[in-house]
């Protein structure tokens, strides 16, 4: 069985970390990116099966923005052949700002959410469950 | 600092009244004057009809008894008329000079009477010469002095006519038979003293009874004018009384302005009513709130403190009355302040403790229209004003002061939170065995240091609720009804574990009849409640103690009670125990590790929701708190 792609796009070079090493181990293949820009380079470039997205990067929403031109409904759009690939959105979004998002499939064509501070194992039952192993 | 913006106040001036102006005061008492003569005048015609029949039957004196007669009639007769035509004036709300001419024609009439009945009693031998007098005293109540002057004259030229004709023979004499043994409407001597006597007695009767009669019509109308200037008092200390409740009522910035204006224009009964505040850099005069005034005069052009000669006198503390503002040089806009209509104004200064802070304007549209007295009542109102301003001024800014410090822990908490929770991650990932096997020495030291960063997590996140429930206004808009008994279930079974763990007995003891108690607040801020003080219970009770957490209502409220047998707060802890970052000594002694915000989070939710906390404790006894919330009926919803 081929093994699976997985896109980070987070700014952060730790959380990147954080990220890779627990996918790695459990066989996934990772590349990254560090902006938003350079998500939708990526996208082209490497087809992958699986996004992680971290909401805050140049711009408090930019990863929202990224999710949005991802998934556009348009017949038109350049990522068009990307529309069903699924997303993870990273959140540092504390329960009391007014800012609170859920999955919306017409809103947010966002597959799931996970709350840092991101655990190892928390991870990689979401991915399992995305990705429909197990 | 945020200005209201002068619009949506402006009214034109006000319409003239169509109701006629008000009788002087001498008018009205000529009107009632001439009612009470026509009454008077019944009982004068029907005295002539009796005495001339008293005359003849009782005391058997020769009188011309038909003569007589027909004048006590024709009095009567005449009076009829009078009261008819008084009775058609009043109903048709006749002018002054209508009731003036009536006063006239009776006065002339009753002296044709008394002429014509003096002549029938025997002419100068009559005694009812006597009477002229009253009647001269009414005339002098009835018109000016020379008017009455005139009358007195007239009646003097009536009895001397009769007396003088008749002493020529050239019109008969009466003679009452029985009355006068001598004929001494013949004797010269007589004759000439009793008429100047007669004239004398008029004309100084006429005049004492003119001049006391002008004494009192001038007290009487300083009376009304003194009464009318009192009414004016209090109708101002009510006015100052009203919009000072309503000034003191808020601590709005704009509403206070706005309050101000409108109630010193409605006091003063003037057109309009204006504050300017001084910017800043105390170089302009910003108006702030008006009433009264168009658009286009508000927008007339900037007013500079410092060279405007007028705000600069103000400023200093005087208040200033200009009483023709277009061709006033003080003023900055006479001709768009001719334009608005506006003929004379009255400027108060607002001085708060330190500095002046700007000016109270009233404006009128009629010249010269300040008084004295309402220069005072301005600068009374600019004082008082002056305060409330300064208040809310003050109010405003601790307000947004309190709001840049909750932005502050705001922004710092997010700031922090990141990294922190990017170590978190971190040490997990390496604890886990992502980064390669760890030995069981660098799994203690990672477990250790994950702990450390769990709890700055923890403290920053408090930290954040804190700021947000001082920031979130929205909060209490967000509240709806909860059941205080499913939150408290949901949360005491949390605790079950952890309880049992330390062989403590934890029950949850609801007293609840029927209704369930539901209270105003969101699910997540009372489980945020009770999770903490449950927690505390379970934390700080020794094993083998006891928890309880009871519920039931009282008195319109929920009591919520959470009892423990723990270490107790100390006596030296207590005041403090809601204070941030605060913890007890022996509650530090136990757990090492503590924010010191729980208790402070619990107040602030309590009180976002309405609610009170109290605490009651003894030292190694035990500590119980007790959380009341105002119950609300479910059926209102």
């Amino acid at each position: 069985m081929d093994k699976k792609q997985i896109l980070i796009v987070d700014d952060d070079p730790d959380q990147r970390l954080v990220l890779r090493l627990p996918l790695e181990s459990a066989g996934y293949t990772i590349s990254e990116a560090t902006s938003s820009a350079q998500g939708l380079a990526r996208v082209k470039e490497v087809k992958p099966d699986l996004i992680i997205l971290d909401v805050m990067m140049d711009t408090a929403t930019a990863g929202f923005q990224l999710a949005l031109d991802l998934h556009s409904p348009d017949p038109e759009s350049e990522y068009k052949d990307f529309r069903r690939t699924p997303i993870i959105m990273l959140t540092a979004i504390h329960s009391t700002t007014p800012l609170r998002f859920t999955p919306d499939e017409d809103y947010l064509p966002v597959q799931t959410f996970i709350e840092k501070p991101v655990t190892p194992e928390g991870l990689l039952a979401k991915v399992r469950e995305i990705l429909g192993e197990k | 600092m945020g200005f209201p913006s002068p619009h949506g106040n402006a009214i034109g001036p006000p319409k003239p009244s169509p109701v006629k102006p008000a009788r002087t005061l001498v008018e009205a008492e000529l009107v009632s004057s001439i009612a009470w003569l026509i009454h008077l005048r019944w009982f004068a015609g029907a005295g002539v009809l009796l005495a001339t029949w008293l005359v003849g039957a009782v005391f058997n004196l020769g009188v011309p008894a038909g003569p007589l007669f027909t004048i006590g009639s024709g009095i009567l007769i005449y009076n009829l008329v009078f009261y008819l035509a008084e009775r058609r004036l009043t109903h048709a709300s006749a002018p002054a000079e209508a009731y003036d001419r009536l006063a006239k024609w009776q006065v002339s009439l009753d002296w044709l009477a008394m002429t014509l009945l003096i002549h029938c009693s025997g002419g100068i031998e009559s005694p009812a010469i006597l009477f002229f007098i009253f009647h001269i005293v009414i005339a002098s109540i009835f018109f000016p002095p020379r008017t009455a002057l005139a009358f007195a004259a007239l009646a003097i030229g009536l009895v001397s006519g009769i007396a003088l004709l008749e002493f020529y023979g050239l019109m008969p004499h009466v003679t009452i038979v029985g009355y006068l043994e001598t004929r001494l409407y013949l004797n010269r001597l007589y004759l000439a003293a009793m008429l100047i006597f007669f004239a004398s007695t008029s004309l100084i009767v006429a005049y004492l009874a003119s001049s006391i009669h002008e004494r009192l019509r001038q007290r009487e109308e300083e009376i009304v004018e003194l009464s009318k200037s009192l009414q004016r008092a209090t109708t101002r200390l009510q006015a100052l009384n009203n919009g000072a409740r309503t000034v003191g009522s808020t601590l709005e910035l704009n509403q206070v302005l706005n309050r101000l204006v409108k109630s010193t224009a409605e006091a003063m009964g003037v057109r309009a009513c204006s504050i300017r505040l001084l910017d800043k850099s105390g170089q302009r005069l910003e108006p702030v709130a008006v009433f009264g005034l168009s658009q286009a005069y508000l927008e007339k052009g900037p007013v500079d403190a410092v060279s405007n000669p007028l705000a600069r006198e103000v400023l200093a503390g005087k208040t200033v009355n200009i009483p023709d503002a277009p061709n006033s040089p003080l003023i900055q806009y006479p001709e768009e302040a001719r334009q608005e209509g506006i003929r004379s104004m009255l400027s108060a200064p607002l001085i708060g403790k330190d500095q002046p802070l700007g000016i109270l304007r009233a404006y009128a549209v009629e010249p010269d229209r300040f008084t004295p007295e309402d220069v005072g009542f301005l600068s009374a109102i600019a004082a008082q004003g002056s305060i409330a301003i300064e208040n809310a001024m003050a109010y405003q800014t601790i307000e947004q002061l309190d709001e840049a410090k909750s932005q502050f822990i705001r922004m710092v908490t997010h700031e922090l939170r990141s990294p922190v929770s990017v170590t978190q991650s971190l040490l997990r990932t390496l604890a886990a065995g992502y980064a390669g096997t760890v030995t069981e020495q660098q799994q203690d030291i990672l477990n250790r240091a994950t702990r450390r960063v769990e709890f700055l997590q923890k403290l920053i996140d408090d930290l954040l609720d804190l700021a947000a429930g001082k920031t979130e206004v929205k909060a209490l808009e967000a509240r709806e009804p909860v059941d205080l008994a499913a939150s408290l279930e949901r949360v005491v079974k949390r605790f079950e574990l952890s309880a049992q763990e330390k062989a403590l007995t934890l029950a949850f003891d609801k007293e609840v009849a029927g209704d369930s108690l539901v209270v105003m607040a969101t699910m997540e801020g009372l489980d945020r409640v009770f999770d903490n003080l449950i927690s505390n219970a379970v934390k700080y009770t020794r094993p083998g103690g006891r928890v309880k957490v009871t519920l039931k209502p009282m008195d319109g409220e929920a009591n919520v009670m959470i009892e423990d047998t723990g270490i107790g707060i100390p006596d030296e802890a207590m005041g403090h125990l809601f204070e941030e970052f605060y913890r007890a000594p022996n509650a530090k002694a136990i757990e090492h590790e503590g924010t010191g915000l729980g208790l402070t989070i619990v107040k602030d939710i309590v009180t976002r929701f309405g609610g009170r906390i109290a605490v009651q404790s003894t030292p190694d006894v035990g500590t119980k708190f007790t959380v009341s919330f105002q119950l609300t009926n479910p059926e209102e919803f």
